[in-house]
């Protein structure tokens, strides 16, 4: 528990101007301007149809198209994600032909015909794309899928036949983070989707269902946390630091404060607010002095409306005493180095131990004695963004002493407890709501910054507030995968096997820790000495922490190159040296509660041929190399306390759980179990989600664990409300009956982990450095699959994400002032539809009763090998490797060199 | 966003009279898809959108038609009209692979030739807004700093690329622009139109900041083959990291006049001349290819981070030419 996270809620008194309550719209506020509202902006009467109505209003020539559609005409199924034609989440057509409306004026569709996703469907009938995407799984979160439509619908509107490749040259200017590219392509060209359980499926779990929610998603009626207007809301925006470290000598917020239609102006002075779940080691403020980081918030604005807010943004007046400053985790630990936080730039251990974290068994000097062969390589990887297609937001309103906070989190009951740690509030008076969110990844695990400001802000201006990050601010502002230095030295006798196996690795964690900073994968091997050393280092570059499979991607790319060239060393085919390696116990001494890792290795070859497709490296320069590559991954699929409530009446059944679906299919899970649980059809079940006033805890869409944890809760509800049933003997009548479960089951003396197996080919154009991924196969142990068609999509998703890990995603800094020099999605170079390939999946699934049904996690699974395994293809086919991610033309023309 | 004030004037006269009434405040937008997302980062100061699409007196400038003695295209031709306009598909593939090969097809649908032409530098740290020459300041953060995707050739004292994917395939079809200005209109070849840093750091082009760029003639040259190679870092929505240009005019098998202009490596689309000098008169073989490649690259000055590019460009060329001259 962090002493410095109870807090009185504000130190001293806000600024606040006169607290009137003002018109919302100021359609007609041109001439006389009422006391409290900013001078009128140009304006333009302009006349449009939108889904075949016509309108004529008088738009400030300001606006975007998007923002008239969302803001003004309340057709909020079309999006924003980066607000800089970088994305397509704002795709739109006008007069028939897809453009983005974040990238239009307003004024520029006078006289003309918009079509957004609301006027797709025709009433209550679906646009058979719409069914089709719905049928095939084509939304995740969803929050890209009405730019997706729209595209799509061009396509077939100008060609109704059209090849796959139209349809991905068609689509390509759509990212989907959830990176459900090929179940979109399939969906439009009307392929329905395979995967069926393995196992004989019971009466509803392991069957394929779509999406209880697709409809919604695919309407534009599911509501984001950007979606909510309250009445009289303000919107915020944030000031951040330009700096990487820099103390804040003066704030001056005059000019602000006199700006007609701001309402509030917080900065430090006012606000000491902590954020605890933004830093478990050091106290982290809303606004922090020093600042950090470049993005570390400095100041809040809420004002009457979005551009006020950022008008007065720009009249307050900050000067900063710039610091020096570190980026490199290694350099940060050198002596004579700036500290970034109090102490040392070593984040200290659990223990309060300034030391690195250490893992050890055996003795290493006995292991490389009795090694013939030994390999010492040092692997970088970088700082990349989670990139969710939804930024960051926030509505937060109050009513007396209540809080309701409308939030894109992978948590409410998380977030609800830590607003009212925070806020020093009884957890009673904090509502979170979530009911449509746009993907997380790891980084909406917990309450927000985002959330506490605007919490604050609405608090001291006595009226909602809504804050919406930008994509930069959401790049710079949030968090993204920490960047790691992994030096290894692993050891082997003649016939293989592993002796000694040694990492010293370091990763970078900007000037906050939220949690771990891991480097996993060694304990995928077994051998008899070992030790993992890793030091999580102050620098101050932006905050890491958790982004899909945490610890592992970078990690396992590090471990499973070395064994890869140890195996080339040893001339072993890198399968049987895998086979012959593998670990069968956790850490060589925890037995698994199952364990098919060597099931997944061995089928997940056959299928992909490996024996005859594997050659060992001969270093050709033919202008395109081929090459093929395989690693391997696990995830803990934990068990532990989660709760859900079901109400039965007069046939029905009600299934109360306090998720959020991230995109997951979590929702359909959860009443796939339940209609299992109950004997029911699935369509006799209702889920009430997303709303801590109307659902118990639950674990949080994190570690890949609601399947499980709530999962079993559900189960053991049934249970409990079978036995009511069956005590009433046929008498049940219309009278409700309800119970809850909340188990915290445990497995002791025993790990439980999915496993996974992929194997890839790639291509290297050897002239102009590219890699092509020509095939990929992903074979998985997760449990029993509840639902085949959503959790293929999950792997899908997630192996593609790995790809735009390997090949494309870095957020590069300026190594003389400190500064990142390409956030958002141009400069990440986010994967698209013309990047991303087919990826084939194959789930094994074994019965391990410790799971709800035998179910155990599919979310972080998919994206631990894939580096791993297109860098061992990139050594198979040119005999270069390459050790610095990411692995763009630069690295690889350079590799060949 | 700061406040704006869209306009729509009545022609080109007096789309140019309100930009020299309103000076820096006010700039030309075409589709605008460069344009808003500048304003809103705050990289330009323009308050007065000058809207050519506006314009009640259109005359020629959406329209790809016939001359007499080749095409003319208005400078408000959408990317994708272009890409897909038979009578540009027809005698000048490379102005249309081109044209296809920028951005996305929802910029293509609105973005324009005349506004991809002239499209400001997107180097991280101009679009990042440091204090660079291209913001008036006095220095190039990119010459030591993140500089993998600047200038190989050309650079100095700032090291931006010209990011646009028309312009070189243009240059090399000999195109010409019509500029309309204060004291009225100007013709002046695609291959003057581009400047230096070292000629003048602040801009990319020749144009005043109150003349429009009205239209675009395309000679039309018997025999001519051309094509756009470009590479991307991913499969779309990027410049590029380099592409090729190249228009042949061939008899037989003979090359008689080779046209070769690089994009995203140089400042201004870059031109080889020498190179063009080598293929004249000659039968593209192999050999010949190869010493094309190489001879592109001859006097590239890579920065710390760049030196991809120069190997990149080598072989680019080479392989380009090579197709194009196979062709059949
Ligand atoms: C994410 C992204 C990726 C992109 N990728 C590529 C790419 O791969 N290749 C590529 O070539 N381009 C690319 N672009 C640029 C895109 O092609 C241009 O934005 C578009 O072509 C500009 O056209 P526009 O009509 O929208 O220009 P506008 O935004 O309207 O104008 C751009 C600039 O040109 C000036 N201008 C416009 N019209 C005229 C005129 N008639 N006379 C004088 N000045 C004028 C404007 O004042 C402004 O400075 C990309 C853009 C984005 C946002
Ligand atoms: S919001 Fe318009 S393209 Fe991203
Ligand atoms: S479904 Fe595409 S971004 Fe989530």
């Amino acid at each position: 528990m962090n002493p410095v996270s109870r807090r009185a809620f504000l130190k001293s008194s806000v600024a606040v101007t006169a607290a009137t309550t003002f018109p919302r719209t100021r359609l007609s506020a041109a001439g006389q301007e009422p006391d409290g509202v900013p001078p009128a902006a140009p304006q333009t009467t302009i006349s449009l149809r939108v889904n075949s109505e016509r309108h004529t209003l008088e738009v400030e020539d300001r606006w975007t198209l998007v923002e008239l559609l969302r803001d003004h005409l309340q057709l909020t199924g079309t999006k924003v994600g980066c607000d800089r034609g970088e994305c397509g989440a704002c795709t739109v057509h006008l007069d028939g032909m897809p453009v983005y409306s974040c990238s239009q004026l307003a004024v520029w569709a006078d006289g003309r015909e918009v079509t957004t996703v609301e006027g797709l469907a025709d009433g209550v009938h679906l646009d058979p794309l719409q069914q089709a995407f719905i049928d095939g799984d084509g939304p995740q979160c969803g929050f890209c899928t009405s730019g997706q439509l729209m595209s799509a619908k061009a396509v077939v509107m100008t060609n109704p036949n059209p090849t796959e490749d139209e349809v991905r040259q068609g689509m390509a200017g759509n990212i989907c983070r959830c990176s459900n590219y090929n179940r979109y392509v399939a969906a439009v060209m009307s392929r329905p989707p395979q995967q069926a359980s393995r196992l004989d499926p019971l009466a509803t779990v392991g069957v394929s269902h779509p999406r209880i929610d697709a409809r919604e998603r695919v309407t534009g009626l599911a509501q984001y946390t950007g979606d909510v207007a309250v009445p009289d809301m303000l919107y915020a925006r944030v000031i951040r630091s330009p700096h990487p470290h820099a103390r804040i000598t003066r704030i001056d917020t005059t000019h602000a404060l006199e700006m007609p239609g701001v309402h509030v102006v917080l900065t430090r002075q006012q606000c000491d607010v902590t954020w605890s779940s933004g830093d478990s080691h050091n106290p982290r403020y809303l606004f922090n002095n020093p600042v950090r980081f470049v993005g570390d918030p400095v100041a809040a604005v809420a004002a009457i409306d979005r551009h006020t807010a950022e008008a007065a943004l720009k009249v307050i007046d900050v000067d900063y005493e710039p610091l020096d400053f570190v980026l490199d985790h290694e350099e940060a630990l050198l002596s004579g180095i700036v500290e970034v936080q109090p102490g040392g730039n070593l984040s200290p251990r659990r223990d309060g131990e300034r030391l690195p974290e250490i893992y050890q068994r055996g003795d290493l000097d006995v292991g490389f004695a009795a090694s013939d062969v030994i390999v010492e390589e040092t692997y970088v990887s970088k700082h990349h963004n989670n990139a969710q297609m939804e930024p960051r937001s926030a509505v937060a309103q109050w009513t007396g002493d209540q809080l309701t906070l409308w939030s894109p989190t992978q948590g409410i009951s998380n977030t609800r407890r830590d607003m009212a740690r925070d806020l020093d509030i009884p957890p009673e008076r904090v509502r979170v709501i979530c009911q449509y969110m746009g993907g997380g990844f790891g980084n909406k695990n917990q309450n927000q910054d985002s959330d506490l400001i605007a919490a604050v802000l609405a608090r001291e201006a006595g009226r909602p507030v809504k804050l919406e990050l930008t994509r930069k601010e959401d790049f710079l502002g949030v968090h993204g995968r920490w960047p790691t230095t992994q030096h290894y030295k692993i050891g082997a006798s003649r016939d293989g096997t592993l002796q000694a196996l040694q990492l010293r690795g370091y990763s970078g964690m900007g000037p906050h820790r939220k949690s771990s900073g891991g480097i996993a994968g060694i304990e995928l091997f077994r051998c008899p000495n070992v030790r993992r050393e890793v030091s999580p280092v102050y620098t101050n570059m932006t905050v890491a922490a958790n982004f899909r499979g945490p610890a592992y991607p970078q990690g396992v790319w590090g471990i499973e190159s070395v064994m890869d060239q140890l195996a080339h060393e040893l001339a072993i085919d890198p399968l049987d040296f895998h086979l012959h390696n593998l670990t069968r116990e956790y850490n060589d001494e925890t037995p698994y509660t199952s364990w098919s890792l060597r099931e997944c290795i061995t089928e997940g070859a056959d299928r992909f041929d490996w024996a005859n497709r594997w050659r060992q490296p001969n270093g050709r320069t033919d202008r395109v190399a081929r090459g093929v590559g395989m690693a391997i991954g696990m995830f803990a699929a934990r068990l532990g306390r989660s709760s859900a409530v079901l109400r039965l009446e007069q046939n029905h059944l009600w299934l109360h759980i306090g998720v959020t679906d991230i995109g997951t299919a979590t929702k359909t899970a959860m009443a796939q179990i339940a209609a299992e649980a109950m004997d029911m059809n699935l369509t006799d079940v209702t889920v009430v989600w997303g709303d801590t006033d109307q659902c118990p805890y639950s674990v949080g869409e994190s570690g890949s664990r609601t399947t499980t944890h709530t999962g079993h809760a559900i189960i053991q509800a049934a249970e409990d409300l079978k036995r009511q049933i069956a005590a009433l003997n046929g008498a049940l009548g219309d009278r409700p009956l309800i119970a809850q479960a909340t188990p915290e089951p445990t497995i002791e003396g025993m790990a439980r982990y999915a496993s996974a197996a992929h194997f890839v080919e790639i291509e290297v154009d050897t002239e102009l450095g590219g890699i092509a991924v020509m095939q990929y196969l992903a074979m998985h142990e997760s449990g029993r699959i509840i639902n085949p068609l959503t959790a293929e999509s999950q792997i899908k998703g997630g192996v593609t994400m790995g790809i735009g890990m390997a090949l494309h995603e870095e957020l590069v800094y300026d190594r003389a002032t400190g500064v990142p020099v390409n956030p958002g999605y141009y400069g990440a170079k986010v994967m698209t539809h013309l990047d991303a390939p087919e990826i084939e999946v194959h789930f094994i699934e074994p019965i391990d009763t410790f799971g709800p049904y035998s179910a155990k996690n599919v979310g972080e699974p998919p994206v631990i090998p894939v580096v791993a395994a297109i860098g061992n293809a990139v050594f198979n086919a040119t005999g270069r490797r390459i050790k610095e991610l990411p692995m763009t033309r630069t690295r690889v023309v350079e590799a060949l060199a | 966003m700061r406040r704006l004030t869209n306009v729509n004037p009545a022609s080109l006269v007096e789309s140019v009279e309100r930009l020299t009434a309103d000076g820096t405040r006010a700039a030309v937008v075409g589709g605008g898809t460069d344009l808003l997302g500048m304003i809103k980062d705050d990289l330009v100061p323009t308050e007065v959108l000058v809207n050519l699409k506006g314009l009640t007196e259109r005359g020629s400038l959406d329209l790809v038609e016939t001359e007499p003695v080749g095409i003319r295209i208005g400078g408000l031709v959408t990317l994708a009209q272009l890409s897909t306009h038979p009578l540009v598909t027809a005698q000048y593939r490379g102005l249309a692979e081109a044209a296809g090969s920028a951005a996305t097809p929802q910029i293509r649908n609105v973005g324009t030739v005349a506004g991809n032409i002239c499209q400001r530098p997107w180097c991280w740290y101009f679009r990042q807004n440091f204090p660079c020459y291209k913001h008036g300041g006095n220095r190039c953060f990119s010459r030591v700093g993140e500089n993998e995707f600047n200038a190989i050739f050309g650079g100095g004292p700032s090291y931006i690329v010209h990011p646009s994917d028309t312009a070189p395939a243009l240059i090399t079809l000999g195109a010409n622009f019509r500029i309309v200005g204060p004291s009225g209109e100007r013709v002046i070849s695609a291959s003057d139109f581009f400047t230096l840093p070292r000629t003048d750091v602040s801009r990319e082009n020749i144009l005043e900041p109150n003349e429009v760029l009205a239209n675009i003639y395309v000679p039309s040259t018997p025999g001519l083959r051309s094509t756009y190679a470009k590479v991307l870092d991913r499969e779309a929505w990027t410049h590029a990291v380099t592409s090729v240009a190249l228009a042949l005019e061939m008899d037989g098998n003979v090359v008689s006049r080779a046209s070769i202009v690089l994009g995203g490596v140089a400042p201004i689309p870059w031109p080889l001349k020498a190179v063009e000098e080598l293929l004249a008169g000659q039968r593209i073989t192999e050999s010949l290819a190869a010493e094309a490649g190489r001879l592109a690259v001859d006097g590239a000055q890579p920065l710390s981070k760049n030196g991809y590019k120069v190997t990149l460009t080598e072989n680019l060329v080479r392989n380009t030419l090579q197709s194009l001259a196979n062709e059949v």
